[in-house]
């Protein structure tokens, strides 16, 4: 049997070019070499694989010229015709593990090629991929390589042989959003009386089943009188003004835009758009209003129904934005509406 | 007749043997609709009584349901709500075979769900 | 209360003249079973079999799974309220037939789930393929109820325990425990540092087929209450269930009840295991909110410092179990809790139909949707007209080869909420 041929994703950093000074270097691919964590990786490959070429991209590069960058790196790995992708380890490197997931993604849907990735628990790329991408946790730096490897390597063997994946505590990733059956080596009830026991003694366990967590936000109190109050509007349905001068990204948005309506009545066609690439857009760029009732706002402030509309909007993408993201977006946004007097907020969603 | 709760049901059992005893709403629904019925109910501030899951026949498994619900609606009850919303949700996890049945089967899915609303009935001694 | 536990291990069961058990052999005289089997006028008729771990059968539908016990010291006899006489069970010395059960099976309800594989993949799931099952087939006269067909298989299948328990009374077991627990100042007197630990039991308690009984109370008009865990050993529990195959309790899981034999064996060592609280699982909403208040108000009246709470089937018991664990958290008592899961067969929906953050130790028996491809098999016990149909099977269970691909939730006892079983999921 011939051997499974892997292509291998590494960051400028990993590829000995250099750090952030050289993080703008564009995506490259050197066939038949094995560069850095790659040494590592071949070595825990054995004769079973081969990581027959190297793509390099520096993080910035991969950022900034993201659909650019996608399809020349889409490009390079096609043209090898692997069995498996691995991107990374990431570690603790947040745009590098963006980096990882988006192009393990992009290869698993575009080329029907397995993937495996490597990073951080705490690499916002984690969040946004690991359901996605089958993704092994890591230490928080270059430190863990040895660790790392240790689980990428047999499950990207497993992956690129067609074998079935274990349970996430069985194969070494990051608990998917997908339940898998495992024979454990003691029963169910031996589990539930060591599990107390640690419990009882105040260390750390494990659940076998982690609760789904909702972050449940108490309301504020009730606005006492609306027709003196400033509300401001906010969306993460992506409105924009035409040409969405921010770029806010279709989907996993990095950033919000701040935009003023002074004097704006109606959103039209002709001047706002949305930006969100989760949803048919036709209606929203018909009438922006849809989603942003700016219209209807004015409307009451005429009528003195509520004392005025605040003259700045906020506004991001939900579309598979990190949790983590949307929170640090809100955190920063909502001290400018308390500066800016705003009483209350209607934030409208898609 | 006895008119401190209401049965929302799709089984000809239960409006058959209960009719005239308790106020029940038959209407030949799928199990799933019959608890979106008892959703748009709850909606309206009638609380649940039965749990909607009630029974370890799986949704979509047998095809019916039954559910005791408050006679009058009053404030919006959150924890009524919470229970019907997760149990419509759980409809989606079992494939569809309620139409895979011979016959006579559906007699026993009858009297299963008609059992199961039954034992609820002494629990309502002290409804007000 | 103390019980002597005396094992009889029975490496083979076979017909025989006589019934006996002999050489760790127990001989069945088939006529001598048929009549206690048919004192019920309910039942028409009854065919018995016998399947041996790694034989190539099938057993389906199964209805439960008895361990046969005798009562040989102390108060009461086996299956009290049921089958004995109503007194406290627990104490004394009580024998058991290991290594066996008598498994009843027969078609109740049309859908009726429960299949034992003794040999193949099933075999690795089911927990009673490791056991030499002596199998009762019973018809019902005609025209009988649900009902009443199900109450008299129930009680036939305690009757033919209880006659097989019957024959070991005079023999010398091959292994002995014993299990003791205290009163309450007892045991703080005699483990003042250890925390004090308790098994919540909860029991399926929604009506016909998803019954239990306590002493021949149905689970459904109880109030939580507290026994000694020594109690369920003598059969003070027992199922009326066979719906939900994969995660109701058989009458041979609340005997030999994994959680309280585990408790049991940290007993004075790392805690004081103090006692069995019981609850149910009833349908009416208000029952639930009354029995998880008792529950939890009785965790606080024993002064605990932690539980483990064990769930029973699908649905509806999870907002019992949320509502417990809520309370007894919200009491200071710390739990780990047992559950299953429905988490479709992709493993990608929500697992329960309830949560809360304060269960935050849990075990699981495993996603029960999880499908598995049964091999064809020599022999069926029972009949496999329904297995097409039972829940979790899929549309097209009955490949070409005869294999079948069901849902593991057919299985009896693959998901086990007790922790019986080695199945977990991640």
């Amino acid at each position: 049997m011939s051997k499974i041929k892997v292509v291998h994703y590494i960051n400028q950093f990993f590829a000995n070019i250099g750090g952030e000074e050289m993080a703008h270097v564009p995506a490259e691919i050197r066939v038949g070499e094995k560069i850095g964590p790659g040494l590592a990786l071949a070595q825990a490959f054995g004769e079973e694989a081969e990581i027959v070429a190297t793509v390099i991209c520096g993080d910035s590069y991969f950022n900034e010229n993201l659909d650019k960058a996608k399809a020349e790196i889409l490009e390079m790995i096609k043209s090898q015709n692997p069995d498996i992708v691995v991107a990374g380890p990431a570690f603790n490197a947040g745009r590098y593990g963006v980096a990882c997931g988006t192009v393990c993604e992009m290869v698993q849907e575009e080329l029907g090629i397995p993937t495996v990735t490597g990073m951080y628990a705490e690499n916002p790329g984690a969040d946004m991929f690991k359901n996605k991408v089958y993704t092994c946790p890591t230490k928080n730096s270059a430190a863990g390589m040895r660790d790392a490897v240790k689980k990428m390597a047999p499950l990207a063997l497993k992956l690129a042989k067609g074998e079935p994946i274990g349970a996430s505590c069985e194969d070494g990733y990051m608990p998917n959003g997908t339940r898998v059956n495992l024979f454990e080596k003691e029963r169910g009830s031996k589990r539930a009386v060591k599990m107390l026991l640690k419990k009882l003694a105040g260390k750390p366990f494990e659940t076998e089943f982690p609760m789904p967590t909702f972050d449940r936000v108490e309301p504020a109190a009730a606005v006492k009188d609306l027709s003196k109050a400033t509300i401001a509007l906010c969306t993460s349905g992506g409105i924009v003004p035409k040409g969405n001068p921010d770029h806010i990204e279709s989907s996993n948005a990095t950033r919000y835009g701040e935009y003023d309506i002074t004097g704006v009545m109606d959103l039209t066609e002709d001047t706002y758009e949305t930006a969100h690439g989760g949803y048919d857009p036709v209606y929203a760029n018909e009438d922006a209003d849809r989603v942003l009732p700016v219209d209807v706002l004015r409307e009451m402030e005429s009528k003195g129904i509520i004392g005025k509309l605040h003259n700045k909007f906020y506004t991001t993408v939900g579309n598979g934005t990190a949790v983590k993201s949307a929170r640090a977006f809100a955190d920063e946004y909502a001290q400018k509406l308390l500066a800016d007097g705003v009483d209350a907020v209607i934030m409208t969603s898609t | 007749m006895d008119k401190r709760f209401i049965i929302i049901t799709n089984n000809t059992m239960v409006r058959d043997e209960f009719e005239g005893k308790y106020q029940v709403e038959y209407e030949d629904l799928s199990y799933e609709d019959t608890l979106k019925k008892v959703r748009d109910r709850v909606q309206e501030g009638y609380k649940l009584l039965t749990h909607p899951l009630s029974g370890s026949v799986k949704p979509n498994e047998t095809p019916y349901k039954s559910v005791m619900i408050s006679a009058h609606p009053e404030k919006l009850d959150f924890q009524s709500l919470d229970i019907i919303e997760r149990a419509i949700h759980s409809c989606g996890k079992f494939a569809f075979r309620s139409d895979k049945y011979r016959p006579e089967v559906y007699e026993d899915f009858r009297t299963i769900d008609f059992t199961l609303i039954s034992s609820a009935i002494p629990s309502t001694d002290f409804l007000k | 209360m103390k019980l002597e536990m005396g094992h009889i291990f029975i490496n083979d069961i076979q017909f025989g003249e006589v019934s006996k058990i002999e050489n760790g052999v127990l001989y069945v005289a088939e006529e001598a079973v048929r009549e206690i089997v048919l004192e019920d006028e309910k039942i028409k008729s009854v065919s018995f079999d016998i399947a041996r771990p790694g034989e190539s059968v099938r057993i389906t539908p199964v209805k439960d799974v008895i361990e046969p016990r005798c009562k040989v010291e102390g108060k009461g006899g086996i299956f009290p309220g049921v089958i004995a006489k109503v007194d406290t069970v627990g104490s004394g010395k009580t024998y058991a037939l290991k290594g066996m059960a008598v498994v009843t099976a027969g078609k109740i309800v049309g859908f009726q789930e429960g299949i034992i594989d003794m040999t193949g993949l099933g075999a690795q799931y089911t927990p009673f393929s490791k056991l030499n099952n002596f199998v009762m087939v019973c018809e019902p006269v005609d025209g009988i109820k649900p009902h009443d067909y199900e109450k008299a298989v129930r009680l036939a299948g305690f009757r033919v325990a209880c006659y097989l328990g019957e024959l070991s009374r005079d023999l010398t077991p091959d292994e002995t425990k014993v299990y003791e627990t205290y009163g309450i100042m007892e045991g703080k007197e005699k483990y003042p540092d250890l925390p004090r630990v308790a098994y919540v039991q909860m029991l399926q308690s929604q009506g016909l087929l998803h019954d239990t009984y306590v002493y021949g109370v149905d689970a459904k008009k109880i109030v939580p209450t507290i026994m000694h865990p020594t109690e369920v050993m003598d059969g003070a529990i027992v199922s009326g269930n066979c719906v939900s195959a994969c995660d109701k309790n058989p009458t041979y899981v609340h005997l030999n009840n994994p959680v309280v034999h585990d408790l049991f064996e940290e007993h004075g060592k790392t805690i004081n295991f103090v006692c069995h609280i019981i609850t149910n699982e009833n349908v009416y909403l208000a029952d639930k909110m009354r029995s998880s208040d008792w529950t939890a108000k009785l965790c606080r009246f024993l002064d605990l410092d932690a539980v483990i709470v064990s769930q029973e089937g699908f649905g509806n018991p999870d907002t019992d179990l949320i509502m417990n664990t809520k309370k007894i958290e919200a009491e200071g008592v710390k739990t780990v809790i047992i559950t299953d899961e429905y988490a479709g067969r992709d493993g990608k929906s929500q697992s329960l139909a309830d949560s809360d953050p304060s269960a935050d130790a849990v075990v699981t028996g495993g996603n029960a949707n999880q499908l598995i491809t049964l091999p064809k098999l020599d022999k069926v016990i029972g009949t496999l007209d329904y297995v097409n149909v039972i829940a979790g099977a899929s549309d097209h269970t009955l490949q070409e080869d005869g294999s079948l691909v069901v849902e593991l939730q057919v299985l009896t006892g693959a998901t086990n909420e007790t922790g019986f079983n080695l199945l977990s999921a991640r």
